[in-house]
């Protein structure tokens, strides 16, 4: 089976220059190496600025790497190629809130995303966008809104509902739950699993709730400063981690989860 | 007698047409000693107790309350130079969003010097006095797990990353050596290794100092390793306060119970990949409050009794609001009413 996604020695650097006197800042991200097949989900996670965002905005395409490639089902995907990367990868960010135009409706930001990326007409594409919009649990009266007038879990659907308007084979996410409420997350997890098994995209999922990680990820891939220190199934990295890091942030999670049960057999 | 003694606190918001209950009737209370966790969704109201109590809220508001009180003394009728003094020394809080609630114009040095107070330093010469504050602020930054303080006290607080402010807030609080921290979700935004590293800390301090905390936060991994009792919040109304053993083990209300099966961590035999529990919808805005029991339109066992506030029952140390607790079958109940 060809996959879906495949990565190979992807580096990027990035080189700020504060000063004359002082030596360029320096952040060498990769090099990476992962491939993802339809229907699986690879999370990525590890400390703050380990270069997690980077490598999101870098499968997007909104920044380019210096070195390495991206094959989409086993056809090198061009930076130049600006059609079919936009069409077959797409981006969730972390706050829906910012990444939604407040001046334009609901309706018409997905609107904007299918006139740039899909050849339907006028009629073709309200229908789909009110397809998408009940498939990610909206209403269709929905298409008339405006962001202020969503609540934080609504608006993630919005993102969604962007996101996998075109159909893409991949859709990256970066922190979708973080700013999220634990009842409104769970929601947005069922959804997003339900989405995923019934159009079988591959999803790349960044975060650093382990808890979750654990639950909706097929392998996982561990990040510090902007190398990759362990890769594999998940159920491998959380059951053995190899890694002196890996360890440390695994054992610190389940520590929490154990003194729960300690209290549990408390009583 | 509790610390932090809060009962029945209301307080009204203007929205610009009308007044809303943001709090109906909130009960908290803080023992010495205690660690107790605040618990509840954004909205809810948390931030909006810790403004109340330490008296950061526009003077037009509405605040009722039966009882307000810290160590007995009524916070609500002290003139703001009493309740200042309280707040200088006795109660000290860790704001929700540490880079901007620090002074973006000066460093940090400045800036946790100058929140020493006068008393720590021993009468020592004049010019003595600024060795003293700076080996006192370089103890608290190691205290608190901030390794290289050289390299973070020059900078301004924009400069550093949000976990080592979030730290920095901390060692903040702690240099006044308060009886009670109030710490507004402190673990936000961090890897497990460092926010282990902050409850270690926190639980630490309670044991050595005896400090008592008030913990708010959503993350119920972090609350159920570090507190002792816990009050969850919905919408501005307490639902349900306790221990945290008790409240984990036999949740009364359908909301803790949804609130403590949404954590995919606490359900060891869950399998990879299937549905979380969740409540239908999201919690209501201010403008668009339902009447009587908040959680209403979201609630499994809602029933037309649900329009009327349930009343605060007790059980075993265990206050809940719900017309129909847990652990009482509905039909039981319904009987009994009729």
């Amino acid at each position: 089976m060809i996959p879906v996604l495949e990565v190979k020695n992807l580096v990027y650097t990035h080189r700020v220059k504060r000063s004359i006197f002082k030596p360029i800042d320096e952040f060498i991200l990769g090099p990476i190496n992962f491939a993802l097949n339809a229907g699986e989900t690879l999370a990525i996670t590890g400390h703050n600025s380990s270069g997690k965002t980077l490598l999101a905005k870098s499968l997007v395409g909104a920044i380019t790497p210096q070195q390495g490639s991206i094959l989409l089902e086993g056809k090198e995907a061009k930076q130049s190629d600006k059609k079919t990367r936009n069409h077959d990868i797409r981006l969730i960010l972390q706050h829906s809130k910012y990444s939604l135009n407040p001046a334009i409706t609901v309706g018409s930001i997905l609107n904007r995303t299918l006139r740039l990326n899909a050849e339907l007409n006028e009629k073709d594409r309200k229908t789909k966008i009110e397809q998408t919009l009940v498939k990610v649990g909206l209403l269709r009266e929905h298409y008339y809104f405006y962001r202020h007038m969503l609540s934080d879990g609504q608006q993630q659907r919005v993102s969604l509902a962007r996101a996998m308007i075109l159909d893409p084979k991949v859709i990256v996410a970066d922190e979708p739950f973080a700013a999220l409420d634990p009842s409104v997350r769970s929601q947005t997890v069922n959804l997003i699993l339900d989405i995923q098994q019934e159009l079988g995209m591959a999803f790349v999922f960044i975060s650093q709730n382990l808890g979750i990680v654990r639950h909706i990820s097929d392998k996982v891939m561990i990040m510090d400063k902007g190398k990759v220190i362990e890769a594999g199934s998940s159920q491998a990295v959380f059951n053995d981690p190899q890694h002196e890091l890996t360890k440390k942030l695994i054992d610190s999670h389940f520590s929490l989860v154990n003194k729960h049960f300690e209290h549990f057999e408390q009583f | 007698m509790p610390l932090l003694d809060i009962k029945n606190l209301t307080v009204e918001i203007d929205t610009g047409s009308e007044f809303v209950k943001a709090l109906d009737k909130v009960s908290l209370t803080v023992e010495k000693g205690e660690i107790r966790a605040l618990v509840g969704e954004s909205g809810s109201g948390k931030s909006l107790i810790v403004s109340a109590v330490i008296g950061a809220v526009p003077d037009h508001w509405i605040i009722t309350a039966d009882r307000l009180t810290w160590k007995g003394q009524n916070l609500l009728a002290m003139s703001n130079e009493q309740r200042r003094i309280i707040m200088r020394r006795e109660i000290a809080v860790v704001f929700q969003d540490p880079t901007s609630s620090l002074d973006p114009s000066a460093t940090l040095r400045a800036q946790l010097e100058e929140s020493i107070p006068e008393e720590l330093l021993d009468k020592g010469m004049f010019w003595k006095r600024n060795k003293q504050r700076r080996e006192i602020a370089i103890g608290l930054m190691h205290k608190v797990g901030i390794k290289n303080h050289e390299a973070c006290m020059q900078r301004y607080p924009h400069e550093i990353a949000t976990d080592i402010a979030q730290k920095f807030m901390i060692a903040m609080a702690l240099v006044s050596e308060p009886e009670l921290l109030i710490a507004d979700d402190s673990t936000r935004s961090m890897e497990s290794t460092t926010k282990n590293q902050i409850l270690r800390l926190l639980s630490g301090l309670n044991e050595t100092k005896n400090l008592s905390i008030l913990f708010i936060s959503h993350d119920l991994l972090a609350i159920s390793s570090i507190a002792h009792t816990m009050t969850v919040l919905y919408c501005g109304q307490t639902v349900e306060s306790g221990k945290v053993q008790d409240l984990h083990n036999r949740p009364l209300h359908p909301y803790t119970k949804a609130l403590l099966d949404s954590a995919p961590s606490f359900q060891i035999n869950l399998p990879p990949k299937s549905h979380l529990v969740s409540l239908q919808g999201t919690i209501p805005t201010l403008k668009h409050l339902p009447i009587g029991c908040r959680l209403g339109p979201r609630c499994p066992n809602a029933r037309k009794e649900c329009v009327k506030v349930p009343e605060q029952r007790m059980l075993h140390h265990h206050s809940y609001s719900c017309h129909f607790p847990l652990h009482l079958p509905i039909d039981e109940q319904l009987e009994k009413d009729q």
